[in-house]
């Protein structure tokens, strides 16, 4: 494991590490300007003289074109998309971006302070840790900046455009609207890179909101159907109250510690759990700030706005909602459950374990019931997603066991790994088929409303790549070998009773005699996990049935609506969808890289 | 291994470029694609045949190979931090099987050559056999998992597409019914894995969890685990993975009462579904049973003996008696294997190496007798578009071809001497007496299968009768004919029964062709494994 290299913003290596983050910014500008280029000009006053300053005024015909915003954010994000992957390359070097960092030749050495970067910076005792650059952050920028990039690109068939020369309202209110979605998009990206760095939770609180604020208005940018405001309307309303009492939960966290820190908060959360330490006041704040992050990843109880929103917004961006944003919460939960509340805090099995695996179990168990009796495509893809959630939760809640173990002193870390590496694994495949099957309902969309299954009869008929692709989403959400949802499932199953086990496999090769009782309970989920992916099989048969089984409905015949931007999108998920089924091995390792950089505390063991 | 990988690579490219063509020339390319298919499958029972006839000479022959040792292996790394290899090879378990699907695979593509949608109908039976050929090959859980469920996939197709008027229903019962059975299983296997010592990582261990999937490595583990008494994982442990591992193959083989979903699935299924269903994919139950539960936990078998006796003779006996009440055809034929797979439980469950031997020769036998028994059951439906035993009568007389193949199927399956079906059941009823006589038991307890085989023999002549001879000259063609005349089955039906019932002879004159290597393979894992566990059986080798 290389050393972190502490960097001050703007300065030396700033940009080296940063750059994924600042090409979105200059996207970000771009879109702003570049659509706005036109032969304006200012007269100097008393004068005849015209100066050119390009800001509006009748824009350039290059600049005009209404597909043009979306092309930029496309691009942007799949740059910063390939610039993250790159940093993969080769081994990845870990930057720590901190509020103050002084060169060695300043004399003032005050207590506290440490030297960094090899002897050549002095880091002061007051310098904050603001983000933090390794696999694991980079890791949730390749999933947010991947499902961005495929939402922009199929967005583009989702979207009316006219022609520039067009001059209706309709015409000029729709082309208006296209940069302002991608600007959206872009700053949902920004927001959540930040949240993926975040190292104190006041950095992450604002990336959240950031995230938030730009999800909760393309939400109910879809304002074709009166589902599209309704479902924004009870977003905003719902995520803004929980984001308000994460909020409140952050205060009572900083009272209580002084500091938002996640070291600082880790420190002083194992104190508090020591036998001398209170921990009253830390638990409160934890329950209030996992409300916050429970919504982004739709547990339940807090998910009840998500089939809602999914529902009425358009496609891609429920896709993205069910996908980045579902890992967005899930960066909270680990930053909260596993660095601050971490679970070596109190002999093996964190203090929040029992909750969360209660949470676990009901989160699946109500998701997958939900969606057996919902008729809407989005609203049933909205409860699996709540399903999947649960099945994240069960994996989180093994790693809260990681050390339950006391025969596993030595290699425990192992199996924290396993499961820290099956959620990452999940996270990345779910883009594949999660957001892969909205670019589906996406397609059928552009013809018209998407709200019963009905809609989707005879998809086989009208197009049958597009019934094979969702035929291969749908499996791989239900966890049918050989499709990565399989292997996915099939690696949280694996983590979870890798934990269970713990290392009773040598204690019975002693001629110890132990039966699954002397597991650890965690493998009761794995279990119910199991037989709640048999019950998912229902719903999405339904959907495979209904494409293949039944005649097209009514009017809507024949094949769907063009648009090879948001087909290569697709495509790209099917091909992903069985790649990372058959070959794993690749992602796997980039996988335990990232769950290894989370926390050295497992590494060490 | 071309077996595996080829089939399924060749019809999913056939299907990708079928999908994207337009209806007529889809229907032109019908013709090419089902001769291509027919071709190759030829291809892979000529391959299958020559490993029988050790054409290609590197190995011994699946005889005389001791117990936990393949044959034609192959290894390649697939997936190194969990310790996953394409791992394959063959034994006198699995050859039969995979030498039984090959035969299968252009049969049930001639007997339904001319199925509705052909372009992408054969196809799918090829995808399906590489996938059932992907199960018996596989030595490592990791693959023989992704087989297992991948058959389900083609299977579920066949039926939504080509099945019967309730096909919507039976396809998804099917799919769900299978599929919750083996992620029960799956945990089992997941919990078997983790379960192995971790300071001493078996040979192919996972890079992240050191650990392996290893087939035959964790075969020889187990076997070392299990010596002088001891339990391997601890009697409660093994007990526990035991039944998860058995609850999976139960519901495919299926035993009563997990048997629900094959009536349903086979009365909606196409023919070539049916045929495939019930000639190979049930014996992947079977097949797994002797794969993993009962190489791995000899204890656990003996301990569950009873139970699984109590399974397999409900299953036989209820079987047959559900089948005296059916007025379907097919759903006839289908509970008659629930049947025959009772048989196979009664096998496994008498631990006696004859009974063994007996369960895989019935495998085996009912592998070529049920196709048969579903091709007659097709070409009625296809036909005369009728299921119903009683609407069609005289069948002797207008329609001798179908008559005397069904006649033939009937006799096969109720086990008429010199039928290979014969010569597996009277294995079984001795092995069923060697059991009772070891275990103290009264010989009445033979009465119940003795009875049964009466009973079996009951419905299957009482439904000849009413199909084929009553009616006499006066024949009564089905009302769902409207009075069309009445066809005899095509020559394709024809030449398929035809050779479904040479090798039903063959195996049953000459039963030894296979009998010897199962013989062999019972003997060995008797004297390699079983008796060194759990001692001597009174019932001998």
């Amino acid at each position: 494991m290389s050393e972190v290299t502490y960097v001050q913003p703007f300065d030396e290596n700033f940009t080296t590490a940063f750059c994924p983050e600042l090409v979105l910014v200059a996207g970000l500008f771009a879109l702003i300007i570049i659509p706005n280029l036109g032969k304006a000009t200012f007269r100097i006053p008393g004068t005849q003289i015209r100066l050119p300053y390009f800001l509006g005024g009748e824009r350039y015909s290059a600049f005009s074109n209404p597909r043009l915003p979306s092309w930029i954010a496309a691009i942007t994000l799949i740059i910063a998309f390939v610039e993250v992957l790159m940093t993969f390359d080769g081994g990845l070097q870990r930057y720590m971006i901190v509020s103050e960092l002084l060169p060695t030749t300043i004399n003032e050495v005050n207590s506290g302070d440490v030297l960094v970067n090899g002897g050549s910076h002095i880091l002061p005792g007051s310098s904050k840790e603001l983000l933090l650059i390794n696999g694991f952050s980079r890791l949730f920028e390749m999933i947010f900046f991947g499902a961005l990039s495929l939402a922009a690109i199929a967005s583009m068939n989702r979207l009316q455009s006219f022609d520039a020369s067009d001059r209706s309202t309709n015409a000029l209110y729709n082309n208006r609207r296209q940069a302002d979605f991608y600007i959206l998009l872009l700053t949902t990206g920004m927001g959540m890179a930040i949240v993926a760095l975040a190292q104190d939770m006041f950095v992450l609180f604002l990336g959240l909101e950031l995230a938030s604020f730009s999800s909760y208005v393309l939400v109910a940018f879809h304002k074709e159907s009166k589902e599209g405001t309704e479902g924004g309307m009870k977003y905003f309303i719902v995520g803004s109250v929980a984001s308000g009492i994460g909020l409140y939960g952050l205060s009572m966290l900083y009272l209580w510690a002084g500091s938002l820190q996640l070291g600082e908060l880790s420190v002083a959360f194992d104190a508090a759990m020591s036998p001398q330490g209170s921990p009253a006041l830390p638990l409160i704040a934890l329950g209030f700030v996992l409300v916050g992050f429970g919504f982004k990843v739709s547990a339940a109880p807090f998910h009840f706005a998500a089939p809602d929103a999914y529902a009425g917004a358009s496609s891609p961006v429920a896709g993205i909602l069910a996908t980045a944003s579902k890992a967005m919460g899930i960066v909270g939960l680990t930053r909260m459950l596993l660095i601050v509340a971490s679970p070596e805090s109190s002999d093996g099995s964190a203090i929040w374990l029992v909750a969360l695996g209660i949470l676990s179990v009901v989160t699946m168990t109500w998701g997958n019931i939900a969606a057996l009796g919902s008729d809407n495509p989005k609203r049933m893809l909205a409860y699996s997603s709540v399903a999947h959630a649960g099945y994240m939760l069960a994996g989180l809640t093994a790693i809260g066991a990681w050390n339950w173990d006391p025969r596993l002193a030595g290699h425990g870390g192992d199996a924290a790994i396993m499961v820290m590496t099956a959620i990452l694994f999940h996270l990345v495949v779910l883009v594949c088929f999660k957001l892969g099957a909205f670019l589906v309902l996406s397609v059928l969309e552009s013809e018209g409303e998407v709200s019963q299954m009905s809609n989707m009869r005879g998809l086989a008929k009208r197009e049958p790549l597009l019934a094979v692709s969702m035929f291969i989403f749908m499996i791989s959400l239900a966890g049918v070998p050989p499709m990565s949802g399989f292997m996915s499932k099939l690696l949280v199953i694996m983590g979870i009773v890798k934990v269970a086990i713990g290392d009773m496999g040598d204690a019975i090769s002693n001629g110890d005699l132990l039966s699954i009782g002397d597991a650890h309970w965690v493998w009761w989920l794995a279990l119910i996990m199991v037989l709640n992916s048999a019950i998912s099989m229902f719903y999405y048969l339904r959907v495979v049935v209904t494409m293949y089984f039944h005649e097209p409905e009514g009017t809507r015949q024949g094949p769907l609506p063009n648009g090879w931007q948001v087909r290569t999108a697709i495509f790209a998920c099917v091909v992903a969808s069985v790649f990372f089924g058959i070959n794993a091995d690749a992602l796997i390792e980039l996988c335990e890289m990232a769950a290894n950089s989370l926390n050295y505390s497992w590494a060490s063991q | 291994m071309p077996l595996v990988g080829l089939p399924i690579i060749a019809s999913l490219i056939i299907m990708a470029t079928v999908s994207n063509l337009s209806e007529e020339v889809r229907e032109k390319m019908v013709n090419p694609i089902r001769w291509a298919i027919l071709l190759f499958s030829l291809g892979l029972l000529g391959l299958t045949t020559a490993m029988f006839y050790n054409y290609f000479g590197d190995i011994n022959g699946f005889e005389g190979i001791a117990f936990n040792t393949y044959e034609f292996t192959a290894r390649y790394s697939w997936v190194d931090s969990l310790g996953i290899y394409w791992s394959v090879g063959l034994d006198a378990l699995s050859f039969p099987m995979v030498w039984l699907t090959t035969l299968l695979l252009p049969i049930t593509i001639i007997a339904t050559w001319d199925e509705k949608n052909g372009a992408f109908y054969h196809p799918l039976i090829l995808l399906m056999g590489g996938a059932l050929i992907g199960v018996f090959v596989s030595l490592d859980l990791f693959m023989f998992y992704v087989f297992w469920e991948l058959t389900l996939i083609p299977m579920f197709f066949l039926i939504l597409k080509w099945g019967g008027a309730d096909r919507k229903y039976a396809a998804q019962k099917f799919f769900i019914y299978t599929f919750t059975a083996s992620v029960v299983m799956l945990l089992g296997l997941v919990t078997l894995y983790f379960l192995q010592n971790p300071l001493e990582p078996l040979a192919y261990s996972g890079s992240l969890t050191g650990r392996t999937f290893d087939i035959p490595e964790l075969v020889t583990y187990a076997q070392n685990a299990n010596m002088n008494g001891n339990w391997f994982l601890g009697a409660s442990m093994q007990k526990i993975i035991f039944v998860m591992l058995m609850l999976g193959f139960l519901v495919k083989l299926p035993a009563v009462p997990f048997h629900t979903w094959l009536p349903d699935a086979h009365v909606q299924a196409p023919t070539g579904g049916s045929m495939l269903l019930a000639g190979v994919m049930l014996k992947m139950g079977a097949y797994g049973m002797f794969r993993l539960p009962v190489a791995l936990f000899p204890h656990a078998l003996e301990h569950f003996q009873l139970a699984l006796m109590a399974i397999g003779m409900i299953s036989l006996v209820w079987g047959s008696i559900v089948c005296l009440g059916q007025t379907n055809l097919k759903k006839m034929v289908a509970y008659s294997s629930v049947s025959h797979m009772g048989v196979i439980c009664i096998g496994i469950a008498t631990m006696q190496p004859i009974g063994w031997a007996a369960a895989l020769f019935m495998m085996f036998a009912h592998g070529i007798i049920s196709p048969h028994l579903f091709a007659v059951c097709g070409a009625f439906k296809h036909h005369y578009h009728s299921m119903e035993i009683g609407e069609m009568r005289g069948m002797a007389k207008h329609s001798p071809w179908l008559a005397t193949s069904m006649m033939f199927a009937w006799m096969a399956s109720l086990g008429l001497p010199l039928l290979a079906g014969f010569v597996a059941e009277l294995m079984v009823l001795i092995a069923l007496w060697h059991f009772l006589i070891a275990e103290g038991w009264s010989v009445l307890w033979m009465v119940g299968p003795a009875l049964t085989i009466a009973v079996t023999a009951a419905y299957y002549l009482w439904s000849m009768q009413r199909t084929i001879f009553e009616g006499g000259d006066e024949t009564q063609p089905p009302a769902s004919m409207d009075g069309h005349p009445i066809p005899d089955i095509a020559n394709h039906e024809k030449l398929a029964m035809f050779v479904l019932a040479m090798f039903t002879i063959l195996f049953g004159v000459m039963p030894w062709i296979a009998l010897d290597m199962m013989n062999d393979w019972t003997i060995q894992i008797f004297e390699g494994l079983i008796m060194p566990i759990l001692g001597n059986f009174s019932g001998g080798v």
